[in-house]
């Protein structure tokens, strides 16, 4: 009997030719749209990007049709809700800035999605995702940044172990955007010149601090001042929840120089802004430590390259990992801005070794 | 071949449909309100099909009027009804009726109308007795489904014929599940609109039929030429007559023995996944329910796990109602019979018709338990939602 692997589809172009290469490499393919956000009530205008809606998952069904493999659609909105959703909102509240690509793929498409592929025998899960898995000759498996390094993804799979990577296709993590797009139109899929879509499915405004009220009690928001690191204060705001650290826009303070969050304080409400310098860190403390490769040896130091957002470029650092899952990073030479709830993944090479949500910033020694 | 179990969804064209409507292909297709020969051949066929549907629920062909399929003859029912009664505005119809019947009366809401909709018991039964209470001189009209599309449920409906004429309501059956599953009568019942579907007893979707009492008590909706006596405006779609001619009659030949027949496979398949699943459940009461269906509770699964699961075995069940996009919500028939919204989400509808045989529920009885426990195990429903 062929393996057979269960496919998640957006209906975007990724998953789609994602999709119909497993299919052309002879596995019995399962193709499934996951229903993650509630479905809006009103009709909306179209909102090419934000995934989930009636015309994308008809994209994905057209691409099944093509390519002859069965397709569904699977409710995980109550999943979606109470681990990812619920979860991004209580980090804001707590004055973090949370990822909910990363909570995603660990508690939808590596967790929900895999209990589901199971039940229904499938061997493996793929996903378009931009990520390499190599299986070395030990037997252990590797996770690599992708080939094409402007769409790289491993920063949102560093969750993954071995028992995942082993039942895990990337049918993309070789191939470049473009090659991707090409690929789609050899294939004639509908989807080859769809829009990207954003980073954050469930908020397709991008007004993070709005979503959050919406989601929330008036009692839980944490409105609060703006002070300097004296604790002057300069300004009120209306809820830790509206600031991230490093943020520049939006502080209400006038006058002079630019200041920058530094630090928040959600038990006090008080959000502390500073000039650009004084957000530099030496390093931070990770929570919730995974390792792709659990035998790997993580006593004393390690050498690493840490990336604390997805954005950012990887900088060296030193990572010490404890026994309860925690992880001091030093930075070895002066850090960016460190923005608690944000993943830190720790890289060598092209290689994701592990990583962790970050905690808190290591203050700079003071120098000035 | 699949092993096909969703009847209720819509049955395999029969064989009887498929070549009357050969021969018709054949055949000029002129238009049956055509003056010329081959006008008049077509509607030669035209009445051959009334008559043939008619005879069905024991009306005479005159009474019959052709529409798209169920959900146009429940709108023809429901917004024809009330534009006679001006002056009434309350509607009694039941929590467990079919979309084209809720959401018709949930437009009347909107517009002022009184509707009320009575609960089920736990079998899904309508108590006539809950009716007759909420039943007065401002009904227009009192619309209940005859067979229950998800749980098979029969209601006892003949009681209500006469407290509607009583009260000078009219009355609605939605028949389209019982049609050709169980003998009919619209004497017996005294309804003065019924409600049937071609595609559920083996004709080709997109025909239907609207039995009319008189057609004094009831308005078109759709204007236009003075086709099918003036209640339906449009040329008749005659392929589609003519296939649920053919099937409603072949339908009624087979109908003794075959509802014998596909009774005892749907309650061998039922005593057989009972004996190998513990907790299995079947909703709907033991008797007084439609023979070839099977509304079962599966413990500790999502019945939509479980629906994927089947179909990649090639058993093709339903359940619930798929929504615009894809995602399939809790049966609203199952909550108004008072299940919880999580035994209703492992759920699912087996509904047997005439193409299956005992070699086929021997297959699906032998595989569904060990899908079943494969599904259980992989995916719990302690891990569904928040952990």
């Amino acid at each position: 009997m062929r393996p057979r692997v269960l496919v998640a589809m957006s209906g975007g172009v990724d998953s789609s030719v994602a999709a119909a290469m497993v299919r052309e490499q002879g596995y019995d393919v399962v193709g499934v749209a996951m229903r993650l956000a509630p479905e809006p009530s009103a009709p909306v205008a179209k909102r090419r990007g934000a995934c989930c809606s009636h015309d994308d998952f008809e994209d994905a069904r057209r691409v099944a049709e093509r390519m002859d493999f069965p397709f569904y659609v699977i409710d995980l909105r109550a999943d979606f809700a109470a681990r990812v959703v619920d979860n991004f909102v209580s980090e804001y509240l707590g004055g973090r800035t949370p990822n909910p690509c990363v909570m995603c793929n660990r508690e939808i498409k590596f967790d929900r999605l895999w209990s589901r592929a199971r039940a229904l025998a499938a061997d493996y899960v793929a996903t378009g995702h931009y990520a390499r898995i190599e299986r070395a000759a030990d037997g252990r498996f590797h996770l690599l940044r992708a080939a094409d390094l402007a769409k790289d993804q491993s920063y949102f799979l560093f969750t993954l172990g071995q028992d995942e990577l082993a039942r895990t296709i990337f049918p993309l993590g070789a191939m470049t955007k473009t090659e991707v797009r090409a690929r789609a139109r050899a294939l004639g899929l509908a989807t080859a010149d769809k829009a990207e879509s954003q980073e954050i499915c469930f908020v397709p405004d991008g007004d993070y601090a709005s979503f959050v009220e919406r989601q929330s009690d008036p009692a839980q928001l944490r409105p609060g001042a703006i002070v300097d690191r004296d604790g002057t204060r300069l300004a009120a705001h209306l809820g830790v929840h509206r600031f991230t650290v490093g943020q520049r826009r939006g502080l209400g303070v006038a006058g002079g120089q630019r200041l920058y969050v530094r630090e928040i304080r959600p038990a006090s409400g008080e959000v502390v802004a500073g000039r650009r310098e004084e957000l530099d860190s030496a390093g931070l403390v990770a929570s919730r430590v995974s390792l792709v490769d659990d035998s790997l040896a993580l006593e004393g130091e390690l050498s690493v390259a840490v990336k604390i957002r997805h954005r950012h470029c990887a900088i060296p650092a030193t990572v010490r990992v404890d026994s309860e899952r925690r992880a001091e990073i030093r930075f070895a030479s002066g850090g960016p801005a460190v923005t608690p709830g944000q993943a830190c993944v720790f890289y060598r090479g092209e290689e994701v070794l592990g990583g962790g949500f970050i905690e808190r910033a290591i203050a700079q020694e003071q120098v000035n | 071949m699949p092993i096909y179990l969703d009847h209720n969804a819509g049955a395999p064209v029969c064989a009887e449909a498929a070549a009357a409507v050969a021969r018709l292909s054949a055949d000029m297709g002129a238009n049956p309100s055509s003056v010329h020969r081959s006008g008049q051949r077509s509607r030669r066929m035209l009445e051959v099909a009334r008559a043939q549907v008619a005879s069905i629920v024991g009306a005479e062909p005159r009474q019959i009027v052709f529409a798209s399929g169920g959900t146009e003859s429940n709108n023809l029912a429901i917004f024809g009804a009330i534009a006679t009664a001006a002056r009434r505005r309350k509607i009694i119809s039941s929590r467990i009726e079919h979309s084209s019947i809720l959401a018709p009366l949930a437009e009347l809401e909107r517009r002022g109308f009184d509707v009320v909709r009575v609960a089920p018991d736990s079998d899904g039964r309508i108590d006539p007795e809950r009716v007759l209470a909420v039943l007065d001189g401002e009904t227009a009209l009192v619309t209940l489904g005859l067979a229950n599309s998800e749980v098979g449920t029969i209601q006892d409906l003949a009681p209500l014929a006469s407290m509607c004429a009583t009260a000078g309501a009219l009355f609605h059956i939605d028949a389209a599940q019982a049609a050709g599953r169980i003998p009919l009568d619209v004497a017996v019942l005294g309804c003065d609109l019924m409600t049937l579907s071609g595609h559920k007893l083996g004709a080709h979707s997109g025909i239907g039929a609207l039995y009319v009492r008189d057609f004094t008590r009831i308005a078109p909706i759709m204007f236009g030429g003075p086709h099918e006596s003036g209640l339906r405006a449009g040329t008749p779609n005659l392929p589609g007559a003519v296939s649920f001619g053919a099937a409603a009659e072949a339908a009624m030949n087979a109908l003794g023995a075959e509802s014998v027949r596909i009774g005892s496979l749907a309650a061998s398949l039922f005593t057989r996944l009972r004996e190998a699943i513990p907790g299995l459940r079947l909703n709907g009461p033991m008797t007084g329910r439609l023979p070839n269906t099977l509304n079962l509770t599966f413990p500790g699964v999502l019945g939509e796990s479980m629906l994927i699961a089947l179909d990649l075995e090639g058993i093709e069940v339903s359940m619930g109602s798929a929504c615009a996009a894809g995602a399939v919500e809790p049966s609203h028939v199952l909550l108004a019979m008072g299940r919880s919204v999580a035994d209703a989400r492992s759920s699912l509808r087996f509904s047997l018709g005439r193409n299956n045989t005992a070699q086929e529920i021997e297959t699906a009885a032998a595989i569904i338990p060990d899908l079943w426990r494969r599904v259980a195990a992989a995916e719990p429903l302690s891990e569904v939602g928040a952990r």
